[in-house]
């Protein structure tokens, strides 16, 4: 194991040096940089692989001269998890943008910006293998620049480097509360050693362990972007390049997954009381229905998936949530259950959101815009992109029988099987959940055949997509090892589960993988055959019968109508663009109904012909959603801090005089008060 | 015997320090600043020797002599160019006036022997006065920058605060390690010479020494 993790950790270190040996060579750079990075993260899904069937963790320390700091990395199945998630989405990323930053070989240095990339993955890396508290900050903390660094790749915009501040300066914040939270554990093991951490000898005392919780879930919260801590999403991952807003929105935003999981089963042994699940799984709720309600809205389609991330980070969260209700009654197996659920949502969504926000590089590659009334007729134009695209967006949408369904299937069985604890109000509020969670698929299903729809059918809305053509080789492979995968881990969850279960079991401490599989190894059974039962290869297999059975009854019924081409309901009128659905008219019924929440403003303006009111001569329309948080959470904090900022410039005079006044009268002051 | 009157020696040569620092807060005149300035150091090195030969400590002769080729002669040749060139002789307004200067600076020195007091029956028998003396220098020399106008004369007085501190650390320790003091020598000289630009580009900017035009540059 040793080799395989000197071999990632040396891929990623040449990839992120190399490249800067052949200045000016752009190809050059970026074959080096992003090989490197392809090897590197094929390393890491061996790695990941080793460490999940290995039975013992496997843990390499270096001490180091700073004091406080070991450079301690230890692999348990855990780790390995997301070792494996990283380096997979790391692989297809790499892959994709050998040849996607050809795009922005004017703009920017490619050597910097794959030495960047690389950096970014080693980082995100190291973070779910450190076993020490202060090196686990430290590579928090570099992957935070490195990805802030990303963002403002295209600095020369002032909307990426506006971007790029939000998102610097809420990541701080989110860093701030996760060093208090590391501090307590320090304060109470006297050790920044993992190992003292989970030892139960050094108990938190009860309130402190409150704060630690809290604070836990605020800090790593604003990683993951739970509401309302999410607003740096939407700006952060349109602005960063495609393959790095990838690996942002699938990996980057999992590790803060992957510290509350470690900080909550094991720093804080699983041991809490049920409000702490309730919290976790009210964020959740709240994250998940929010998060794709205002994705409907969005029309930037890199926009749109950052908003699905918060929704997708609140499924997520709905498992973890109710697997800490579970564990707090002593429910072992259920609460096995929901964190197996949370922790297979957690690979689908990185699979699928990388899968989609390649897919949006790529129409960006070949249009030249995010916005979505651009697009149009893509479909015809880009096939392979196309069917990508559309594999992942069944995926997010939760259609059988991709991974999608699958992990929101079980984190549905973990909420309905809520009957089982005995408090009077969990079971109300459970199955409340699960019925948010419910709504949250239907508008996300509403949401992607909006973007699918509005993207690749029909006929181009703008000159860019009617010359836009199909993407490299590169792209299109990464896109379809993605595409694969999904589909993949939709077909196969019974061998995903059993291996799920090994990172689960050390935390729950009971195993379920016998329990989950029924007898014939084809279905998922979380209880019993007779309450619920999955197997998504018969979905598959009854979907395929009935596409042919359908197929067969027209060829046997219609056999004999003629065939004819002609433009879908052209009645005879020459079709134009301008004829066509819009984004904004297709979500226009949502955004009626959904109203209270989205607070929309709508303008219409109509300028009439002199002659007859009965004519308009020119109407400009105009609508916007309110954004809530923004305007009553952060402008106000905002503006609070700029008034105490300007009272207190009132002491910076500006005269070189009064600032020396300052030194001497402290000066003075001082030697007195010594005496 | 000896040390009984080099004692009292040193005694003389710190006073006559804080008397030039009281005829520096007097005086209108650059140019005569300035050389009392080179007086200051002068006496300084004086020190600084006496000390040396008092303790037996050669490489404070070293420190000495530096003293007498950096401050007395590179620095005041180098300001006297920059007055030349400015053709600024006299300081006309001031933030505090002479006699409320010089009594300011009066009780600043009463201020720094009652601070020391405590610290100075710890000190060597040789030097034990000039601490306070030393600290009395300081002040001054902070007050002189806080109470002038010119660039040029707050620039003497950033000097006399080094001045202070180097018969401070003379007077307490009989000579810091010998890199310290090349280390601040270097820095002295350094910061004069930036100093000295920027007073030329000053009167660039402004057409005069004066640091409260740089209230402007506030936004």
């Amino acid at each position: 194991m040793l080799i395989l993790f000197l071999l990632l950790f040396v891929g990623y270190a040449a990839g992120a040096l190399l490249p800067f040996c052949f200045p000016a060579k752009p190809r050059t750079q970026s074959l080096l940089a992003h090989g490197c990075a392809g090897v590197a993260s094929g390393a890491g899904i061996v790695l990941g692989l080793v460490g999940l069937f290995s039975p013992e963790p496997w843990t390499v320390s270096v001490r180091s001269t700073v004091p406080f700091l070991s450079l301690a990395v230890r692999l348990d199945t855990l780790s390995s998890f997301f070792v494996f998630t990283i380096s997979l989405v790391g692989l297809a990323a790499s892959i994709f943008a050998v040849d996607y930053v050809s795009e922005l070989e004017r703009k920017v240095s490619i050597g910097a910006l794959g030495a960047l990339f690389n950096g970014f993955l080693l980082s995100m890396t190291l973070v779910v293998l450190a076993d020490d508290g202060f090196f686990f900050l430290i590579v928090w903390e570099l992957m935070s620049v490195v990805s802030y660094l990303l963002v403002v790749t295209e600095h020369e915009k002032a909307d990426v480097r506006y971007a790029g501040l939000f998102y610097f300066i809420m990541t701080h914040i989110g860093t701030a509360f996760v060093a208090v939270t590391f501090l307590f554990l320090y304060q109470a093991s006297g050790s920044f050693s993992f190992e003292a951490f989970r030892d139960p000898a050094h108990r938190l005392p009860e309130d402190i362990r409150t704060l630690a919780f809290l604070m836990a879930l605020i800090g790593f919260g604003t990683k993951a972007g739970i509401v309302p801590l999410h607003v740096w999403l939407p700006y952060a991952h349109p602005a960063a390049p495609s393959h790095v807003s990838a690996l942002m929105s699938g990996v980057m935003i999992k590790t803060a997954i992957y510290a509350l999981v470690r900080m909550y089963f094991d720093f804080l042994d699983g041991q809490f009381p049920w409000w702490w699940g309730f919290v976790v799984l009210m964020v959740g709720a709240v994250s998940a229905l929010l998060g794709v309600m205002y994705a409907l809205m969005e029309h930037d389609l890199k926009s749109l998936l950052a908003y699905h991330s918060v929704e997708n980070i609140g499924i997520i969260l709905l498992g973890i949530g109710a697997a800490m209700i579970f564990q707090s009654h002593g429910l072992k197996e259920l609460a096995a259950l929901a964190l197996l659920a949370g922790l297979y949502h957690t690979i689908n969504h990185a699979m699928f959101k990388a899968l989609l926000f390649l897919g949006a590089g790529s129409l960006l590659y070949a249009t030249h815009t995010r916005n979505m009334e651009e697009y149009g007729g893509l479909l015809r134009r880009m096939p392979w992109t196309g069917a990508a695209f559309l594999v992942g967006a069944a995926s997010i949408a939760a259609l059988p029988p991709t991974n999608g369904f699958v992990s929101e299937w079980l984190v549905f069985q973990s909420l309905f099987l809520s009957f089982h604890v005995p408090d009077m109000f969990l079971k109300l509020m459970m199955p409340l959940a699960a019925s948010i969670l419910a709504l949250t698929g239907m508008l996300a299903l509403a949401c992607f055949a909006k973007a699918f729809g509005i993207s690749f059918l029909a006929l181009p809305r703008s000159p860019h997509a009617r010359r836009a053509e199909e993407v490299p080789v590169s792209m299109r492979a990464a896109m379809g090892l993605l595409a694969v995968i999904c589909v993949g881990l939709g077909l196969g969850p019974m061998v995903v589960v059993p291996l799920l279960d090994r990172v689960v079991a050390p935390f729950t401490e009971v195993s379920i993988a016998g329990n989950i599989l029924a007898m014939d190894g084809w279905t998922l059974a979380p209880v019993s055959v007779e309450f619920s039962s999955l197997s998504t290869p018969a979905i598959a297999l009854l979907l395929v019968a009935m596409g042919a059975l359908g197929m067969a009854l027209a060829a046997l019924i219609g056999g004999s109508a003629q065939a004819r081409r002609y433009k879908t309901w052209g009645c005879g009128i020459a079709l134009s663009p301008r004829m066509e659905y819009t984004a904004t008219g297709f979500v226009q019924p949502i955004k009626r109904v959904f109203a209270t929440v989205y607070r929309p403003a709508v303008k219409l303006e109509t300028e009439f012909l002199e002659e007859s009111r009965y004519f308009a001569k020119r109407r400009h329309f105009e609508f916007h959603v309110e954004p809530v948080f923004q305007k009553y959470l952060y402008d106000p904090i905002i503006a609070f801090f700029t008034t105490m900022a300007d009272r207190v410039k009132v002491i910076q005079g500006g005269s070189l005089h009064l600032y020396l006044m300052y030194i001497f009268a402290t000066l003075i002051a001082l030697l007195l008060f010594t005496v | 015997m000896l040390s009984e009157m080099g004692s009292q020696l040193i005694d003389l040569c710190s006073a006559l320090l804080l008397l030039t620092c009281f005829a520096i807060v007097a005086q209108r005149r650059l140019a005569a600043c300035v050389d009392l300035f080179a007086l200051q150091s002068a006496f300084l090195a004086g020190t600084a020797a006496l000390v040396g030969f008092l303790t037996d400590n050669h490489h404070v002769y070293v420190t000495a002599a530096m003293t007498g080729v950096v401050k007395v002669i590179v620095i005041p040749v180098v300001l006297k160019k920059v007055i030349q060139r400015l053709n600024v002789k006299r300081e006309l307004v001031m933030n505090v006036n002479v006699p409320v200067a010089l009594l300011i600076c009066g009780t600043l020195v009463i201020l720094a022997f009652f601070i020391t007091r405590p610290i100075i029956p710890l000190g060597h028998v040789l030097t034990r006065d000039s601490l306070a003396i030393a600290l009395a220098i300081v002040l001054i020399g902070l007050f002189t920058m806080i109470a002038r106008q010119k660039a040029v004369t707050q620039l003497v007085g950033f000097l006399v605060v080094e001045n202070g501190l180097f018969l401070g650390a003379t007077a307490a320790t009989h000579g810091m390690p010998f890199v310290v003091e090349l280390g601040v020598f270097f820095d002295v000289l350094v910061a004069a010479l930036i100093a000295g630009i920027y007073t030329n580009r000053l009167q660039d900017a402004f057409d005069s020494v004066d640091t409260s035009h740089l209230t402007g540059l506030k936004e």
